[in-house]
C-alpha cells in the first residue's frame, strides 16, 4: 500500500523581475525557505532526493543542469537530484514526481522546487521560447504563439456560451483584489472594472494581445521560484518537523493531442477533464468536497474553461457564476486566492509548485487577513502544460 | 546575369498523409495511425500515401495577434483555424480584411523566413 505523502514545509520567492540574479539562486532561495519553514535546514543532508521543476533554462538563462547546481549553492551534497521538465506544468510535474517517490518507498523525505527567470531576455525572444513548446511543424512555424492560440479559443467560447470581454475583464478584477493581498505576488495591485471595460479610457488602459483577449485577461511574465518538503507521513521521520503536514489526497495527470486544431472538440480540455477525474478518485472526493482552487489562468478564459472541465460548473455557465461572485473570497468556491497567474505571476516552470503552497497557506489558516478561505478542508490545483496537452492536477487536504 | 538558382525553385509545400492499411488522412505527421495502428517509417514511407494539403476550407476561429514573437516586424498577424473539405484541420496565418468564424477561404503554401533558422512552408489562408 502506498504511503501518505504530506507537505511540512513551503518556500516562495516574491514573483516578478529577478532578472539579476541566477536562477540556482533563485530556486535555492525558495527551497531554503521551505526548509526553514519545516524547521529541517540544519538536517538538509538527510533528505532523500531534490526534485526539481523548470521549462526552459537552456533557452531563457543558457543554462543546463540546473538540479545539480541548486544542490551545490545549498551545501546539500550528496543529497540526489534530478530535473522535471513538463512545459509550464513542470511545478506540477516535480510534485507529482516527488509523491512518487515517497509514496512507492523509495524515499521518506523529498524536496520539490521550481521555477523560471524569464526576463534575462527580451519579451519578443520570451514570446517564441514558450511557443517553442508548439507543434514545431504545424503550429510553432506558422508564427503562432500561446496568447494566439489563447485568442481563438476564447473566440470558440464567446460565439458558443456568449461570453463578453466584460466578463473576463471581472476574472480580473477579482484576481487583481486577491493578488494585491498576496505577499508572493508579482502585481500586488488591484484594478477596477471601471478602469478596464466600462470606463472611457479602457481600450487604452487595457488593449489587445491577441483578440479578443485584452492584457487584462493575459499573464505578465514573471521570475521566480515555490518549493516544498515532503514527507512519507507514516514514517518515524514525519515526527522531525516543526509543522503539521498537509496531506496530498490525489495527484493526477492527463494528455491530450499536440497540435490544438486535431481535437475533436477544440473547446474541450479533455486532459484537464482525465487529469481531475483520476485526482477526485485517489482522494475519494468528489467536485463538490473542494474548499477552494487554483487554476492555471495563464489566459482568463482557461480559468472559467478549466472550472467546467473539473466539475465545479455546467459548460458554459461558469461565467455566470463570476457574475455571482461565486468564485470570490467569500463566494460558495473561491477560486484563485493567490491572484492566480494573472495577478500572481507565472514563471512558466515554477506555477504548479507556486499553486500547492498557496493549497498549503490556505489549508494552514496562514492567508494574508482578506483572501484567507472560511475553514477550508480541500484544496485544488490545476497546472496546465502546452494549450492543454499535459495537465497536472493535485488535490490537498486538512486532516 | 541569369540566376540559375531559379531552375531549381519549387513551389513549397505542406502534406497530408494517408493510410494505405485503412485509408484514413491525418496532418501533420503521425508515426502511427490513429486509426489502425499501422506505423510510418518516415524515411521509406511505405505503406503510406502523401498528398498536399492547400485549397478550399472553413474557418473556425480566429486572432489578431499584437505581441509577435522575435523576428516577426510587423505590428500584428492573424492567425486561424480551418477545416478543410476531407474533414482535416488546420492551423495558420490568415489574410482577411474582416474575418469571421464560419467564412469560406482557399489555404495556400508560402515559404516564410521570419522565425529563427531555416525558411519553412506556412499555410495563409484568403478569401476565395
Amino acid at each position: 500500500m502506498a504511503a501518505n505523502v504530506g507537505i511540512v514545509g513551503i518556500g516562495h520567492t516574491i514573483f516578478g523581475n529577478s532578472s539579476e540574479y541566477d536562477l540556482s539562486d533563485v530556486l535555492a532561495y525558495a527551497a531554503t525557505d521551505a526548509l526553514q519553514d519545516a524547521g529541517y535546514l540544519e538536517k538538509r543532508k538527510e533528505i532523500d532526493q531534490l526534485v526539481v521543476g523548470n521549462m526552459a533554462s537552456g533557452l531563457f538563462c543558457h543554462q543546463s543542469a540546473v538540479a545539480s547546481s541548486v544542490i551545490s549553492r545549498m551545501d546539500m551534497e550528496p543529497v540526489p537530484a534530478e530535473l522535471v521538465e513538463n512545459g509550464p506544468a513542470s511545478g506540477a510535474s516535480a510534485v507529482k514526481i516527488g509523491y512518487m517517490a515517497v509514496a512507492s518507498g523509495l524515499a521518506d523525505v523529498v524536496l520539490v522546487v521550481a521555477g523560471e527567470v524569464m526576463r534575462k531576455v527580451t519579451g519578443w525572444l520570451a514570446t517564441d521560447y514558450v511557443a517553442t513548446m508548439l507543434h514545431t511543424e504545424a503550429e510553432y512555424n506558422m508564427g503562432l504563439t500561446l496568447p494566439a492560440f489563447g485568442g481563438m479559443f476564447t473566440r470558440m467560447y464567446m460565439e458558443k456560451y456568449g461570453l463578453t470581454e466584460r466578463d473576463l475583464a471581472l476574472l480580473a478584477v477579482k484576481n487583481h483584489d486577491n493578488g494585491a493581498k498576496n505577499k508572493y505576488a508579482h502585481i500586488q495591485l488591484p484594478c477596477t472594472i471601471e478602469a478596464i471595460a466600462d470606463g472611457p479610457e479602457a481600450d487604452v488602459v487595457n488593449t489587445y494581445v491577441a483578440e479578443p483577449l485584452r492584457m487584462y485577461s493575459t499573464c505578465p511574465v514573471s521570475d521566480g521560484a515555490a518549493a516544498l518538503l515532503l514527507v512519507n507521513m507514516d514514517s518515524p521521520r514525519a515526527q522531525e518537523f516543526k509543522k503539521k503536514p498537509v496531506r496530498i489526497a490525489g495527484v493526477a495527470s492527463a494528455t491530450d493531442t499536440h497540435c490544438v486544431h486535431n481535437r475533436k472538440d477544440p473547446l474541450k480540455l479533455e486532459a484537464v477533464r482525465i487529469a481531475a477525474e483520476k485526482a477526485y478518485k485517489m482522494a475519494g472526493l468528489s467536485p463538490k468536497d473542494i474548499s477552494f482552487a487554483e487554476l492555471h489562468d495563464a489566459f482568463s478564459i482557461l480559468e472559467l474553461a478549466i472550472s467546467e472541465e473539473v466539475g465545479f460548473f455546467e459548460r458554459g455557465k461558469s461565467f455566470l457564476a463570476v457574475r455571482n461572485g461565486e468564485t470570490e473570497i467569500n463566494g460558495r468556491l473561491p477560486i484563485n486566492t493567490s491572484g492566480g497567474l494573472k495577478s500572481k505571476g507565472h514563471p512558466v516552470g515554477g506555477t504548479g509548485v507556486s499553486q500547492v503552497v498557496e493549497l498549503v497557506r490556505q489549508l494552514r489558516g496562514e492567508a494574508e487577513e482578506g483572501r484567507q478561505v472560511k475553514e477550508p478542508k480541500y484544496g485544488m490545483s490545476v497546472n496546465f502544460g502546452g494549450f492543454g496537452n499535459n495537465i497536472v492536477s493535485v488535490i490537498c487536504a486538512r486532516d | 546575369m541569369i540566376d540559375f538558382s531559379v531552375y531549381n525553385a519549387t513551389a513549397p509545400t505542406i502534406q497530408g498523409y494517408k493510410c494505405q492499411n485503412c485509408g484514413s488522412i491525418h496532418y501533420p505527421a503521425p508515426m502511427i495511425c490513429s486509426k489502425c495502428s499501422k506505423r510510418r517509417d518516415p524515411v521509406t514511407g511505405k505503406g503510406w500515401e502523401t498528398f498536399d494539403l492547400e485549397g478550399p476550407c472553413e474557418l473556425l476561429t480566429w486572432t489578431r495577434a499584437w505581441n509577435l514573437p522575435e523576428g516577426y516586424s510587423r505590428k500584428y498577424l492573424l492567425f486561424g483555424i480551418v477545416q478543410f473539405e476531407n474533414g482535416l484541420r488546420a492551423s495558420g496565418q490568415l489574410e482577411v480584411e474582416n474575418p469571421e468564424s464560419g467564412m469560406k477561404l482557399v489555404a495556400e503554401v508560402e515559404e516564410s523566413d521570419e522565425r529563427p533558422g531555416d525558411p519553412v512552408s506556412i499555410f495563409v489562408f484568403r478569401e476565395k
